[in-house]
C-alpha cells in the first residue's frame, strides 16, 4: 500500500515538475520569438548621391543620401553618408562608415586622409588603412553617372 | 491611543509574524572589529535606491521614441519642476553606483572575503557588477542625443565581434535592420523592466547569502563580543549614506551635463566619447588593429572577468592576511593600475573639434538667421513657427538644409521662397547646424556686419581661414601685403589699382562705410 502510494507520488511529482518546466519553456520561447527580430534583407539599388557640378575639384565630397523609410512602426527620413571622389576620368564612392566599429569618418583636407573620430582609424584618399585599428579599407560602393540628370549615383 | 496602537501592532504581529522578521534582520551578529570598511555595500545599496526612485520620476515624463525621446528629456530638464535636479541625481547616481560597486569589490578582494564558504556570493556580486554596467549602457541610449547614438553604434558593433553568434546577438540588440525606433524601445524595456528585476533578485540573493554565512569581518579575527547590526553598524552605514547623499546632491544641484544635439547619423562635427566608466574599454579598443580587434573588445575584458570570478578558487591559502597572498593581490593591483591608466589615457584623448569655435561664416549665418527678413518672418514669438533658440534646434543637418533652401517644403503656401544668395543660404544652414548644440560667441555689431558683408560678397571668390572660394587670391594674410587704404580702393574699383583686374567693382553695391570697415578689418589680417 505504502509502496504503491510512493510510486504514485513520485510519478505525480515528475508530472508536476515537467508541467512547470513546460510552462516556463513556453513563456521563454514566446519571449525569444518576439525578441529575435525577423531577418530583413537590405534592398540595394541605385540612388542619387550628388550632382556632377557639386563635386569640388581637388577633394572628396560628403554626400547625404536621404529617403523616407519605415523605422519600426513609423516612417522617417533615413540618411546615409557616402564620399564621392574623382578617380582618373571617372569617380569612386566610399561608405563613410568606419570599418572598425562604425563611427562616421570625415575628410581632413590638411592631412588629406579620412579620419575616424572614435578610435583613431585613418584611411588615405584611396580608402586604404594608414593608421589605427580598422580591419580593412573603407567600403567601396558601385558608382555611375546618370547622363540625363548629370547626377552621380551610388548603389547602396 | 497608545493602548489601541499596541494592540493593533500585536494583532498585526499575530497575523504576519513581522516582529520575528524585524528581529532577524536587525539583530544580525557582526564579528568584533567590523568597521567602516564594511559600509561600502550599504553605500551601493543606497545608490541603487536613489536610481530606482529617480528613475521612476524620469519615467513619468520620458517617451521612448526617436522622434520624442530627446524632446521629452529636454522637457524634463527645462520644464518639469525640479526636473533638472532629478535628471542630475539619476546621472550622477549612476557614477556613484559604479564607484561604490568597484570600491566594494576592492574591499572584498583585499579582505579575502570571497574565501570559502562565500564563493557563491562573490559570483553573485560579480554578476551584479555586470548588471550595473548594463544599466549604464542601456541608460545612456535613452536621451537619443549624439552620445547616445554613437555609443550604441559602437556597443552593437562590438557585440557583433562575438565568434559565431555575433550577427544574432547584434540583431537582437538592434531590434531592426538599423539602429532606430525598435532599438530604443527594447533598450528602454531592458533598462526599466528586465534589468531592475534581475537586479532585485540578485540583490536579495546577495543579502541572503551574506546573512547565511555572516560578515567575514577583519582579516585577523579579533577577540571580543559580537555586536548586533542595529544600531551600531547601521549608524556607520547611515553616516556614509548621508555623506555620499550630500555629495550627490551637490553634483545634482548643478544638474546633469547638458543634453547633446539630437542623434544624427550624418553629422560631421561630433566626436563620440563614452561615459567615464567605459573610457578604459574605449582606450583598449585602439590597441588591437585589424583582425585582432576582437581581442581588445571581448577577449581581454572576458579574461579579466573570468579571472575575477575564479578568484575564490585561485586564492585558497590558510590565512586571509595580505602577506600570505602577495601574488593574487599583486596581480589584482596591476590590473587595477591598468584600468586606471587606460581610463586616464582615454579621458585625455580629446581630438581637436574640427570646428571647435564658430567661424566667420557661421557667425554671419547666425546673424542672418536671427535678424534678417528670411527666418524671423515666421520664426518669432506670436508667429506661425517657433523662434530659433540655441540648443533647441532639433532637426538634422540635411533637414535644415532642405528647409532653408525651400521653406515651402515644410510649410506649403505660408511664404514664398526668399530671394536666394547661395552663400547666405549656406551660411544660415551652417549656423543652424551649430545652433543645435549651443549659442554663437558674443561678437560686437560692427564685427558682425563685417562678417555678413564678407559672407555676402567676398567668400564667393576669396578664402579666409579655409572658408570661401578659390577663384581669387586668399585673404587670410592680406594685411601683410596691403594696407587698409589700398584694400579699400581695390574693393571700390579694382581696375583703379590694377588695370587687368578681373574682380568686379563693389563701389555701387556697398556703402563707403561698409567698404572701409571691411578694408580695415582685412588689413589687420597679417
Amino acid at each position: 500500500m505504502s509502496d504503491e502510494f510512493q510510486q504514485r507520488r513520485s510519478a505525480l511529482a515528475k508530472m508536476v515538475t515537467a508541467g512547470v518546466g513546460l510552462i516556463t519553456a513556453g513563456l521563454a520561447g514566446l519571449v525569444g520569438l518576439v525578441a529575435v527580430p525577423r531577418a530583413t534583407a537590405a534592398m540595394r539599388r541605385w540612388r542619387r548621391a550628388a550632382s556632377l557640378f557639386d563635386l569640388p575639384a581637388n577633394q572628396p565630397m560628403a554626400a547625404v543620401i536621404a529617403e523616407r523609410g519605415a523605422d519600426g512602426w513609423y516612417e522617417t527620413r533615413r540618411e546615409q553618408v557616402v564620399f564621392i571622389d574623382r578617380e582618373g576620368e571617372g569617380y569612386r564612392a566610399f561608405s563613410a562608415t568606419c570599418t572598425h566599429l562604425g563611427c562616421r569618418v570625415r575628410w581632413d583636407s590638411t592631412k588629406t586622409q579620412y579620419l575616424c573620430p572614435c578610435h583613431g582609424g585613418a584611411y588615405d584618399r584611396e580608402g586604404r588603412v594608414v593608421a589605427g585599428p580598422p580591419p580593412r579599407g573603407l567600403d567601396r560602393l558601385p558608382v555611375r553617372v546618370n547622363k540625363e540628370t548629370s547626377a552621380i549615383e551610388v548603389e547602396l | 491611543m497608545s493602548r489601541l496602537g499596541a494592540s493593533l501592532l500585536a494583532w498585526l504581529d499575530n497575523r504576519t509574524g513581522f516582529r520575528a522578521i524585524k528581529k532577524h534582520l536587525l539583530d544580525e551578529p557582526l564579528p568584533a572589529g567590523t568597521g567602516w570598511w564594511f559600509t561600502l555595500g550599504s553605500v551601493l545599496l543606497f545608490g541603487l535606491g536613489v536610481q530606482v526612485v529617480t528613475g521612476i520620476g524620469l519615467a513619468l515624463f520620458y517617451a521612448p521614441t526617436p522622434d520624442h525621446a530627446w524632446d521629452s528629456v529636454r522637457y524634463i530638464t527645462t520644464q518639469v519642476r525640479g526636473g533638472h535636479v532629478l535628471r542630475g541625481l539619476h546621472h550622477w547616481g549612476a557614477s556613484v553606483v559604479v564607484v561604490a560597486a568597484v570600491l566594494h569589490l576592492i574591499r572584498v578582494v583585499f579582505f579575502g572575503s570571497y574565501r570559502k564558504p562565500r564563493e557563491l556570493n562573490w559570483i553573485v556580486g560579480m554578476l551584479l557588477l555586470q548588471v550595473i554596467l548594463a544599466f549604464g549602457l542601456t541608460g545612456y541610449l535613452l536621451p537619443w542625443d549624439q552620445r547616445a547614438y554613437w555609443a550604441t553604434v559602437v556597443t552593437i558593433n562590438i557585440s557583433q565581434l562575438t565568434p559565431g553568434l555575433g550577427e544574432a546577438i547584434a540583431s537582437v540588440l538592434r531590434g531592426g535592420a538599423e539602429i532606430g525606433a525598435l532599438t530604443l524601445t527594447r533598450w528602454y524595456a531592458a533598462h526599466v523592466l528586465v534589468l531592475p528585476q534581475i537586479l532585485l533578485v540578485l540583490v536579495i540573493v546577495h543579502l541572503y547569502l551574506m546573512r547565511r554565512h555572516g560578515i567575514s569581518g577583519p582579516v585577523r579575527p579579533r577577540t571580543g563580543a559580537s555586536q548586533p547590526f542595529f544600531p551600531y553598524q547601521a549608524a556607520r552605514d547611515l553616516t556614509m549614506a548621508i555623506a555620499v547623499g550630500i555629495l550627490l546632491a551637490v553634483l545634482a544641484w548643478k544638474g546633469a551635463p547638458a543634453l547633446e544635439p539630437p542623434a544624427d547619423p550624418t553629422s560631421s562635427d561630433y566626436i563620440p566619447r563614452p561615459d567615464w566608466y567605459f573610457l578604459g574599454l574605449f582606450q583598449l579598443l585602439k590597441y588591437f588593429p585589424g583582425r585582432w580587434e576582437v581581442v581588445g573588445a571581448l577577449v581581454v575584458p572576458g579574461i579579466v572577468i573570468t579571472w575575477l570570478m575564479l578568484l575564490p578558487w585561485l586564492d585558497r591559502g590558510k590565512t586571509r592576511d595580505w602577506r600570505g597572498r602577495r601574488v593574487v593581490l599583486g596581480l589584482f593591483m596591476a590590473g587595477l593600475a591598468g584600468v586606471v591608466t587606460l581610463t586616464v589615457l582615454g579621458a585625455r584623448d580629446k581630438p581637436a573639434q574640427p570646428a571647435g569655435s564658430w567661424t566667420i561664416f557661421e557667425i554671419a549665418g547666425a546673424s542672418l538667421a536671427t535678424s534678417s527678413e528670411r527666418c524671423v518672418k515666421c520664426h518669432a514669438p506670436d508667429r506661425v513657427a517657433s523662434p530659433i533658440v540655441a540648443g533647441r534646434v532639433g532637426q538634422s543637418q540635411t533637414w535644415i538644409a532642405a528647409h532653408v533652401n525651400d521653406p515651402e517644403v515644410i510649410a506649403p503656401g505660408i511664404r514664398p521662397a526668399p530671394p536666394s544668395n547661395e552663400r547666405e543660404t549656406a551660411a544660415i544652414i551652417a549656423a543652424l547646424g551649430r545652433l543645435r548644440s549651443g549659442a554663437p560667441p558674443a561678437v560686437d555689431d560692427a564685427t558682425r556686419r563685417i562678417y555678413v558683408t564678407l559672407t555676402q560678397h567676398c567668400f564667393e571668390c576669396h578664402e579666409i581661414d579655409g572658408i570661401g572660394g578659390s577663384e581669387g587670391p586668399s585673404l587670410s594674410r592680406i594685411g601683410a601685403e596691403q594696407d587698409a587704404g589700398l584694400i579699400q580702393r581695390r574693393i571700390v574699383d579694382p581696375v583703379d589699382v590694377q588695370f587687368d583686374a578681373e574682380m568686379p567693382a563693389f563701389g555701387d553695391k556697398l556703402s563707403i562705410e561698409e567698404i572701409r570697415a571691411v578694408a580695415v578689418w582685412l588689413a589687420g589680417r597679417k
